[in-house]
C-alpha cells in the first residue's frame, strides 16, 4: 500500500503528454510490452518521467496495425511499433515537438499518412458505447474507471430506482442478448425476477465459442469493470446475491484482468457486502471453460459450471425458472452486461435513438479475414455491410475481389456480394439466411472456396457435437463426408439433394441450437453459391484453387526471373531449374503445400 | 383402402423384437395374422430395454416398452421364436418356407417360471466391477505426486464444482491428466470415476496422454481458416512427422487444433506454450521452431514476435 500522501501527487500531477499504448492480446503478441519498456526507459533517460506518462490500455481495435500507440492530448495516431524506432520518435515527438509520418496509419500506398485519431477512417465511422473506454483508461486500475464515470450508473440504480424500474428501463431500451440469440434482455430479467425462490443467480457468459470474433475478449481485457457493473446491477434488478463469469481459458490475459478487476471491485465496496453502504450484497466467482464449443450454450453452461457433464438439456425449464443449482438464472453475454450502465446512465429514451426499428444500439463486430483493417469496430445497428467492409475494413487487399461475409459463426451463413448493402441487424441477417451470432464477420474474397468454407463448419461442429442427439452426432458427420466427397472431386449430383434433406433432419431433430443451425453453413452456401458446388461435382474444379484434390500449382515462365526462392523453400525438393531461369513443377511430386506460392515475390505461382 | 375380409390367410414372420417388431407383430396379431416372432437374444425387448430415456423428448423408455412386451407375451396370435436365429429363406411372397435354428437353453421352457433362484444359486458368477470410491484414493501416489496433488486441492474448495478446475490445473501441471491422480481426485471430491473420466475426456483442453515439452496449438478458426491456416498446420505435421494431436518421439513437441485464439486479426495465428505467433506463413515456421528446439526459448525474444502475456 502507498502512503496517502503518495498517492495525493500521484493524482495532482499533471502531465504534458499521455502516451496510451495498446496492450490487447494481439499487441502484446506482437511485442507491445517490449515497446512500452522501450519507450519507458527511453523517457526516463531523458528525464522526461515527470512530464510523460506511459499507460498500458486494453484493446483498441486495430490489432492488424500492433502495436498501436495513441499520443495525447495531440490525438497523434502511431502505429506498428518495434522497439528499434521508440527513440527515434520520442527524439522527434517528445523532444522536438515533431510527429513522426513515417509511422502514421497510411490508407493506401499512394496516400499520405494520417497523423490523427479522428481522421482515420477506421476509427471516425465507430460509434462507441460498449467500447466507450477502450484505450483511453488502464484496465487494471479502477480509479481510472471511476474518473471516467465509472459505477455511477450502479450509484444511481441502487439509490434511486426500484428493481422494477430498471427492468423496465432495460425493456424499453429494447437491448436484446448480444449473445446470439437476441432475446430482449429486459423481458429476461423479468422472468427471472418473477420467478418463485429466494436463492437467485447471474451468470456472464463469457465463453466466446464462436471462432472468428473476439470481442468478449477485448471488453473484458479493455474494461472489466463495465462488465461487472453491468452485472451488479443486473443483480440488484433480478434479487441474485451470487454472479458467475464463464470465461475461456483460451483468454489468459482477460482472465487476468478480470482478477484483478474483481479484487479492487471488493476493496472499494463495490463488490461484496453492503454494497455502496445500501445492504445490497452481490459477489462474482469466475470459472475457467476448458475448450469445449458447446459449453457457451445455456444449459450447457449451467451443466460445466456445476461439474457435470457439459450436456445441453431440453427446454423448458429455462434458466430462469431453474438454472444452476436448479435455482433461477439469467444468463447474459458479456457485451449484453456491458451495455447496461450506459442504459442506465443514459436512460433508455437515448439508446432507442440508435439503431432500427427492431434492434436498438450499436454491435460490436470483429472485422477479419480478408480485409485491409482487420480489428474491432463498433457500429450502430443497421449499419450496412458495404460500410463496415469498404468504408471501416478499408476493402479487400490486393484488389482482389470481395466475394462474401460470412456472419454468426458455425450458426451463421454466408452473405453475397449481392446483398453487401443490407443493413445488419438481427432480422435482416436471418432474412438473408444468416444470423447476428456474436459478431464475426469474416470477409472472403475470391480466393475463397465456399464449399471448403462449408466442409470447414460441418467439421468444426461434427468436433464440437457433444454427441448426445443421434442427428446432431452422425448427421452432421454424414453430412461432411458428402461435401467433403465434393471437395475431393468425388462429389455426384444427386449428393444436393441428399445434402438438404439431412439438413432438414439434423435441424429438427436436435436438441439445441448447435443441431440446430449446424446446416445453416451448407444452406446458405448452397443458396448463394451453387455454381461453386457445381463446379466442383460436374467440372471436377474448385474456382477459388483452395480444394487440393482439385488444384495443381504451376510457375508462369513469363513472370519466374529465377530467383530461386521457391526452389530452395519446396519440402519436396520437386521444383527444377537452374537459377536465373524460370522454373518448373514436377507434378508428380507436388504436395500442393502452397509454400512456392506463398514465398513467390512476382506472383508467378499460378494455382489452377 | 385394405378391402375389409374376414378370411386371413397365412402367417407372417417378424425378425426381431425389439420395440418395432413388437409393435408390427402386435398390430398382424389383432389384424387376425397368424405370427412368429424370431429374436436373437433370450428375451424380447431389444435395445430399448436397455435404455433409460429416449430422444429428444427423454420420455422414460420403460414406459413405452412394457405394455408392449407384457401385450405381446401374452397375445394367442403370436408365438415367439426367442434365441432363434433365422438360416435360410425359400420361397417367394405369399409361400416362403423359413428354416429358424432354436439354440438351447437347457432349461424346459415350458416348466421354467423364471423365478431367478436358480441365477442367485449358480456357483459360477460374471462379476461387474463398480470401483468404491474409498478404494479409489488408496492407489499409491510418489511423493512428489502428493504433494502436488495436496497443493493444488488446497486453492479449492472441496465440492463438485471444484472439479473442472481441479482437472485444470493438473493438466497445467503435468500438461495432461495422469491415471492415477485422476482416481484421487474422484476420492477427493466424492464423484464417481465416471464422472471425472467423461470431464476428461469431453474438454479439448485435457489430454490422457503426455504431451511434449512445448504444445503447438494451431488456430482452426474460420479466420484462421481462411488465411490459409490449415496449411500452417499441415505444413507442422511433415516438419515434426506426427499427425495432428500427436507428440514427437522426443516428447518435445505436441500438435494440436485449437478453435480460435481470440487473436483473429493477425492470423493465421499458432500458440507455443504461452507464446502467441500471428500472421505466420510455412516459411517462417522452420525458424520458430528451431528456437524452441536449442531452447533459447527462455528469453522469449524473437524478430516475429514472442508473446509476453505472461508479465
Ligand atoms: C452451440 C451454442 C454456442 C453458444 N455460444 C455462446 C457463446 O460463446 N457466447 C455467448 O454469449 N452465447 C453463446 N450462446 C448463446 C447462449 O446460449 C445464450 O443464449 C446467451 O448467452 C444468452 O445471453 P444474451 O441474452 O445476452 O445473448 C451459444 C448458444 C449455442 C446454442
Ligand atoms: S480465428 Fe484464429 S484466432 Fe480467431
Amino acid at each position: 500500500m502507498m502512503p496517502d500522501e503518495v498517492i495525493q501527487k500521484e493524482a495532482n500531477k499533471a502531465y504534458r503528454a499521455h502516451l496510451l499504448i495498446c496492450a490487447g492480446t494481439g499487441c502484446v503478441s506482437n511485442r507491445a510490452f517490449k515497446v512500452r519498456d522501450a519507450l519507458v526507459e527511453e523517457i526516463q533517460k531523458r528525464g522526461l518521467s515527470d512530464e510523460v506518462q506511459v499507460i498500458a490500455t486494453g484493446c483498441q481495435g486495430f490489432c492488424a496495425q500492433g502495436p498501436i500507440m495513441i499520443f495525447q492530448p495531440d490525438g497523434i495516431f502511431y502505429q506498428m511499433l518495434t522497439e528499434e524506432n521508440i527513440s527515434h520518435l520520442v527524439e522527434e515527438h517528445l523532444v522536438k515537438g515533431r510527429p513522426v509520418p513515417k509511422l502514421m496509419y497510411i490508407p493506401s500506398v499512394d496516400e499520405p499518412p494520417i497523423p490523427k485519431l479522428e481522421d482515420i477512417d477506421f476509427f471516425n465511422k465507430q460509434r462507441l458505447l460498449v467500447l466507450r473506454n477502450r484505450g483511453l483508461l488502464d484496465p487494471e486500475k479502477i480509479d481510472e474507471y471511476i474518473a471516467r464515470d465509472g459505477y455511477q450508473a450502479l450509484a444511481k440504480a441502487l439509490t434511486t430506482m426500484t428493481p422494477e424500474q430498471i427492468i423496465d428501463e432495460v425493456k424499453s431500451s429494447g437491448l436484446r442478448g448480444r449473445g446470439g440469440a437476441g432475446f430482449p434482455t429486459g423481458q429476461k430479467w423479468a422472468i427471472a425476477r418473477k420467478s418463485p425462490g429466494d436463492e437467485k443467480y447471474i451468470i456472464c457468459n463469457a465463453d466466446e465459442g464462436d471462432p472468428g470474433a473476439f470481442m468478449d475478449r477485448s471488453i473484458i481485457e479493455s474494461d472489466p469493470h463495465s462488465v461487472l457493473e453491468g452485472m451488479t446491477i443486473g443483480a440488484f434488478a433480478i434479487g441474485a446475491a451470487h454472479g458467475y463469469i464463464y470465461i475461456r481459458e483460451e483468454y489468459p490475459l482477460a482472465m487476468k484482468r478480470l482478477h484483478i478487476a474483481i479484487d479492487q471491485a471488493r476493496d472499494y465496496g463495490l463488490l461484496g457486502e453492503d454494497i455502496l453502504g445500501t445492504g445490497f450484497n452481490f459477489d462474482v466467482s469466475v470459472h475457467r471453460g476448458a475448450g469445449a464449443f458447446v459449453c457457451g450454450e445455456e444449459t450447457s453452461l449451467i451443466g460445466s459450471l456445476e461439474g457435470r457433464t457439459p450436456e445441453p438439456r431440453i427446454r423448458p425449464p429455462f434458466p430462469a425458472q431453474s438454472g444452476v443449482w436448479e435455482k433461477p438464472t439469467n444468463i447474459n453475454n458479456v457485451e449484453t452486461w456491458a451495455n447496461v450502465p450506459v442504459i442506465i446512465n443514459r436512460g433508455s429514451a437515448w439508446y432507442t435513438s440508435l439503431g432500427t426499428e427492431t434492434s436498438k444500439g450499436t454491435k460490436v463486430f470483429s472485422v477479419v479475414g480478408k480485409v485491409n483493417n482487420t480489428g474491432l469496430v463498433e457500429v450502430p445497428m443497421g449499419t450496412t455491410l458495404r460500410e463496415i467492409v469498404y468504408d471501416i475494413g478499408g476493402g479487400i487487399p490486393g484488389g482482389k475481389r470481395f466475394k462474401a461475409v460470412q456472419t454468426g459463426g458455425p450458426s451463421g451463413g454466408c452473405i453475397p456480394e449481392s446483398k453487401i448493402d443490407l443493413p445488419i441487424d438481427f432480422e435482416r441477417l436471418t432474412e438473408a439466411g444468416s444470423i447476428m451470432g456474436s459478431g464475426g464477420l469474416i470477409v472472403m474474397d475470391e480466393e475463397t472456396c465456399m464449399v471448403d468454407v462449408a466442409r470447414y463448419f460441418l467439421d468444426f461442429l461434427r468436433g464440437e457435437s457433444c454427441g448426445k442427439c443421434t442427428t446432431c452426432r452422425e448427421g452432421i458427420a454424414a453430412m461432411h463426408d458428402i461435401v467433403a466427397d465434393i471437395c475431393n472431386g468425388e462429389g455426384k449430383i444427386e449428393d444436393i439433394e441428399l445434402l438438404k434433406d439431412l439438413s432438414e433432419a439434423v435441424r429438427d431433430a436436435s436438441l439445441c441450437a448447435l443441431g440446430g443451425t449446424a446446416p445453416n453453413p451448407v444452406l446458405s452456401t448452397l443458396q448463394y453459391f451453387r455454381d461453386e458446388y457445381d463446379a466442383h461435382i460436374n467440372e471436377k474444379k474448385c474456382p477459388a484453387g483452395v480444394c487440393r484434390a482439385l488444384i495443381s500449382f504451376r510457375i508462369d515462365p513469363e513472370k519466374c526471373n529465377g530467383c530461386f526462392l521457391c526452389n530452395k523453400q519446396c519440402p519436396e525438393k520437386v521444383i527444377h531449374g537452374k537459377p536465373k531461369e524460370p522454373q518448373i513443377i514436377d507434378q508428380e511430386g507436388c504436395i500442393k503445400c502452397g509454400v512456392c506460392r506463398e514465398s513467390c515475390k512476382f506472383g508467378a505461382v499460378i494455382v489452377e | 383402402m385394405i378391402k375389409k375380409t374376414d378370411q386371413k390367410v397365412g402367417a407372417v414372420l417378424v425378425v426381431g423384437a425389439g420395440v418395432g417388431g413388437m409393435q408390427a407383430s402386435l398390430d398382424l396379431a389383432e389384424a387376425g395374422y397368424n405370427v412368429y416372432l424370431v429374436e436373437k437374444g433370450p428375451s424380447i425387448g431389444g435395445v430399448m430395454a436397455q435404455l433409460d430415456k429416449t430422444f429428444p423428448t427423454n420420455d422414460c423408455a420403460m414406459c413405452t416398452l412394457a405394455p408392449r412386451m407384457v401385450d405381446c407375451g401374452g397375445h394367442l396370435n403370436i408365438e415367439k421364436l426367442t434365441y432363434s436365429e433365422v438360416e435360410s429363406i425359400e420361397g417367394e411372397a405369399g409361400n416362403f418356407r423359413i428354416r429358424v435354428r432354436k439354440k438351447p437353453r437347457f432349461i424346459n421352457e415350458d416348466k421354467c417360471t423364471g423365478c431367478g433362484t436358480c441365477t442367485t444359486n449358480c456357483p459360477v458368477l460374471n462379476i461387474a466391477h463398480f470401483e468404491d470410491v474409498d478404494e479409489l484414493g488408496k492407489v499409491q501416489l510418489k511423493e512428489e505426486d502428493r504433494q502436488i496433488f495436496q497443493q493444488i486441492l488446497s486453492q479449492h474448495d472441496i465440492n463438485r464444482e471444484s472439479i473442472i478446475a481441479v482437472l485444470q490445473d493438473i493438466n497445467n501441471r503435468y500438461r495432461y491428466l495422469p491415471d492415477d491422480i485422476l482416481r484421487h481426485v474422484a476420492a477427493a471430491l466424492n464423484v464417481p470415476l465416471s464422472l471425472v473420466y467423461s470431464l476428461a475426456t469431453f474438454y479439448n483442453a485435457f489430454s490422457l496422454v503426455p504431451r511434449g515439452k512445448y504444445v503447438i496449438r494451431v488456430c482452426m478458426g474460420t479466420a484462421c481458416h481462411v488465411q490459409g491456416g490449415h496449411q500452417i498446420l499441415q505444413g507442422l505435421e511433415r516438419m515434426l512427422n506426427v499427425p495432428v494431436g500427436g507428440t514427437t518421439e522426443d516428447m518435445n513437441f505436441s500438435l494440436e487444433e485449437v478453435r480460435c485464439l481470440g487473436c483473429c486479426g493477425l492470423a493465421p495465428v499458432i500458440t507455443i506454450n504461452e507464446d502467441l505467433y500471428g500472421s505466420v506463413t510455412q516459411a517462417k515456421l522452420p525458424k520458430i521452431l528451431k528456437r524452441y528446439r536449442e531452447e533459447e526459448v527462455s528469453v522469449g525474444i524473437a524478430s516475429e514476435g514472442v508473446s509476453d502475456a505472461k508479465d
